[in-house]
């Protein structure tokens, strides 16, 4: 399955291999859609492809690593 | 016939035919209803608007439906009231409140774009609409969907207040309480939304239904007799009222109902959710995701879907953004009552909040004229005034204690 997600790198963790470390640990194939990095904060958009039990852990890896994992989409709820 | 030629994505600029898509396949970026402005502009005139109704359809060229409007015919064209009272207290010149705690049918904004989601929801030949929502949007739905017979599926957080509930479900809809938190629902509807073929209003609608929010917008500068207001102060929640409310001002400067546009848009948020001011107050362009916690719930957004162009909308137009303390709220929710007598919900007492420091920190000019867009009505949200309001006034039945009173309070 396909999940699209927002990522929100804080500033100690731009410089981090993060992304291809969950991509080789999980079995999950990124494809980043749109990316932006300033000299503080880094943002990505990108849609993540794997077994829905392995995306689960990769999002859980990036949210442990200090990552904010967000809908794409933005909140949906209003 | 409508004069909507297209969804465009906002950060790509690629186009896609007019249908019920959000996302755009290859950057992800939110699409955006553009239209055949030439078009309008033979047709929509200030004199063609005058001689229509008072609602939010009188701008229909404006709006993205191909067909004339089959929900919320009767809502809109709220009060724009000249808060003389208020002006007095802020120390500025011209001061105006649009006041959407009267709107009609559920005394919110939220009423302007679900009228025109349920509408293009129609026109796909949806049966069945949806929303997630902790309360103006459920409302909405619901009555507005109750009334246009469509199958209604509502979900909530399950820990959302008993009143909130009530103001939903008295519509029947099949209101789905998710046994989660905030983040939780989110997913879920997400996953939903992907999952069942239905008008999903700020999901898959959500190019439409956000269209809705210009109206308020035109009806500022209608109620204005066509004249721009120098600034206007928006509450941001999505951060999409407040996008909207400047495109309205464009497009309308654009077809010559307004001559000259010049003005100022400033976002209001509160302190404990306020990505969206942040950003703007620290420069930054990546808005940083938080988790909500202020007493103004209907604004409490952590991952703003329209927060990057809500932020640049304050940059064009030379605007700035605050953020304020639920103490701010509530004092705020108070003052308005009590000058102007209009009960606003707690995003109402952000608006007036945040422009009131605006006010005192010179970021709004006191010589010109503001408008402050309240979006809410108070009888939603009475419990986040427990403990802060007056006070009664107790008596026995007689005269006496009566006059007991009065002396007591100095008449």
């Amino acid at each position: 399955m396909k999940k699209r997600v927002k990522l929100t790198f804080p500033q100690q963790l731009i410089k981090e291999p993060v992304i291809f470390t969950m991509a080789k640990e999980f079995s999950i194939m990124p494809n980043i859609r749109r990316a932006k990095v300033t000299e503080t904060v880094g943002e990505m958009v990108l849609e993540l492809e794997g077994a829905e039990a392995d995306l689960d852990k990769g999002i859980k890896y990036l949210k442990e690593q200090g990552i904010i994992v967000e809908l794409a989409e933005g909140d949906v709820v209003e | 016939m409508g004069f909507t030629k297209a969804l465009k994505c906002r950060e790509c600029s690629r186009e896609y035919p007019v249908e019920p898509i959000y996302v755009c396949e290859f950057c992800f970026g939110p699409l955006e209803a553009v239209y055949d402005y030439d078009g309008i502009k033979k047709v929509l005139t200030r004199e063609t608007i005058a001689a229509r109704p008072r609602t939010l359809w009188r701008y229909k060229e404006l709006l993205p439906i191909a067909g004339e409007p089959q929900v919320g015919l009767d809502s809109g064209f709220s009060p724009l009231i000249k808060a003389d009272n208020l002006a007095r207290i802020l120390g500025v010149k011209e001061l105006y409140i649009k006041d959407d705690t009267v709107m009609h049918p559920t005394l919110s904004f939220k009423d302007r774009v679900v009228s025109v989601a349920l509408t293009k929801a129609k026109e796909f030949g949806f049966d069945t609409v949806a929303c997630a929502s902790t309360g103006n949007l459920a409302h909405s739905v619901s009555a507005l969907g109750a009334r246009s017979g469509l199958k209604r599926f509502v979900f909530i957080p399950a820990s959302l207040e008993q009143s909130k509930i009530t103001a939903s479900v008295v519509y029947e809809p099949n209101l789905i309480a998710v046994d989660g938190n905030y983040d939780d629902v989110n997913r879920l509807c997400s996953e939903i939304a992907n999952k069942h073929r239905w008008a999903f209003v700020n999901i898959n609608i959500r190019p439409f239904y956000a269209e809705g929010s210009k109206t308020m917008g035109f009806e500022i500068l209608d109620q204005l007799g066509w004249q721009a207001p120098d600034h206007v102060v928006v509450p941001c929640a999505s951060g999409s009222l407040l996008t909207k409310v400047w495109k309205s001002f464009k497009e309308a400067h654009k077809i010559g109902l307004i001559n000259d546009l010049h003005t100022k848009v400033y976002a209001a948020q509160a302190t404990g959710c306020s990505p969206i001011a942040a950003a703007i107050k620290s420069g930054a362009d990546v808005i940083r995701p938080v988790k909500p916690d202020t007493i103004a719930k209907s604004l409490a957004i952590g991952n703003p879907a329209d927060g990057y162009y809500a932020t640049a909308v304050v940059r064009e137009t030379g605007g700035y953004g605050e953020h304020v303390s639920d103490a701010e709220i509530i004092h705020a929710i108070k003052l308005l009552a009590a000058t102007e007598g209009i009960f606003a919900e707690t995003a109402g007492g952000v608006t007036l909040a945040a422009a009131k420091r605006l006010i005192e920190a010179g970021k709004i000019d006191k010589n010109g004229s503001t408008v402050i867009c309240i979006t809410g009505n108070g009888l939603k949200t009475q419990e986040a005034l427990a403990g802060h309001t007056g006070e009664v006034h107790h008596i026995k039945p007689n005269l006496a204690s009566f006059e007991d009173v009065l002396a007591k309070i100095g008449r």
